[in-house]
């Protein structure tokens, strides 16, 4: 089960849910919608799962950075978002996704547990220009069923991000 | 709900969900990570027809690893033989492979309630990257349904290594 703009409202009024900042003024009926951050990396090398990512860092300018299509850009939501009780899902809007942006190619699964700064893996269909704090997506929060166990105890690889995360999966490849 | 991953350990063991291999340091808080198998498949025309048979070329991942080339779909498939009559299951990639660039399905993340097999998966990159046999590429996880269960039945059903798309098997059944 989803929970709705009020529900959503009232876990984070107990704690139960954090959202940092949180802007009432951001939720929807069933979502939190939240904003690009204002750093981007951008790859645009050969990459190989086995040695970490070479990238360079850029600070999206107020009047906004282009965005090319080939390129993998991981970027950084402005929130900082987690819950003990309930899983998350992190997805693009249908605003974004109809400028032609991928917000995130991965799973949108955020653990329960997982409290973060999510890095955002960006691609887009063609060239356009983004801007920092702009909104970008919807954050979906799940009841879970079953003993909750948390990502803090679990000893998983992104347990306490602030910032934009390469991958780290040549840690498990040597 | 989504089930937690002490509750898909408890139902990989009674038989509500079904894993093998299943180990238990691949469970997550909510999911359970998948190994990329070693045979990939590309469409080898010039032109993918949603209509016909599509021939394709088989390739194995060697040890050292096979390098993904962005503009070409490869299809590839879990190690693992996974499925549930009970819950539906979702497959995505792992945020470490999100982070290289690589797209591991493509528009399907839902699975059918009843489909046991292993799992297609849908490789595309946004950069070339090499990639490696039995790497933990893939995260699925598994939400409780409602109302009556029907199980699948359909044309993937037992799938052991990746399966193009029969698309055109519809199309036929429906002419």
């Amino acid at each position: 089960m989803i929970l709705t703009r009020q529900a959503i409202s009232q876990a984070v009024a107990s704690g139960d849910i954090l959202i940092e900042p949180f802007e009432p003024a951001r939720l929807s009926p069933n979502a939190y919608d939240w904003r690009l951050g204002d750093r981007i990396r951008v790859c645009d090398g050969e990459l190989d799962a086995a040695v970490p990512t070479d990238y360079e860092e850029i600070v999206i300018p107020p009047e906004g950075l282009v965005l090319r299509p080939g390129r993998l850009y991981l970027g950084i939501t402005h929130e900082r978002t987690g819950s003990e009780r309930f899983a998350q899902l992190l997805n693009g809007d249908r605003t974004v996704g109809g400028l032609g942006v991928w917000v995130h190619v991965s799973a949108p699964l955020g653990h329960v547990g997982h409290a973060i700064n999510w890095t955002l893996e960006i691609r887009v269909a063609q060239p356009i220009r983004v801007y920092p704090y702009m909104t970008f997506g919807k954050i979906v929060f799940l009841e879970t069923f079953g003993t909750r166990t948390s990502y803090q105890q679990v000893g998983r690889k992104y347990t306490r991000t602030g910032g934009i995360d390469i991958s780290r999966l040549h840690e498990e490849l040597t | 709900m989504i089930l937690t991953g002490p509750e898909i350990t408890e139902a990989a063991s009674d038989g509500r969900i079904r894993i093998a291999p299943f180990h238990g340091e691949q469970v997550n808080p909510n999911s359970y990570n998948v190994r990329l198998g070693d045979t990939l498949l590309t469409y080898t025309g010039n032109v993918v027809d949603a209509h016909s048979a599509n021939p394709t070329r088989a390739v194995k991942i060697a040890e050292e690893g096979f390098v993904l080339q962005p503009d070409q779909l490869y299809l590839g498939h879990t190690v693992e033989r996974i499925g549930s009559d009970h819950y539906v299951p979702l497959l995505f990639g792992r945020s470490s492979v999100g982070r290289l660039g690589l797209f591991v399905e493509i528009t399907a993340p839902i699975g059918d309630i009843g489909f046991h097999g292993q799992w297609t998966l849908m490789l595309s990159a946004v950069r070339p990257l090499r990639v490696y046999p039995g790497m933990k590429i893939g995260q699925i996880m598994f939400f409780v349904s409602q109302g009556e269960i029907d199980l699948y039945e359909g044309k993937y059903q037992a799938a052991t290594g990746p399966q193009e798309s029969r698309y055109w098997h519809d199309q036929v059944a429906s002419a």
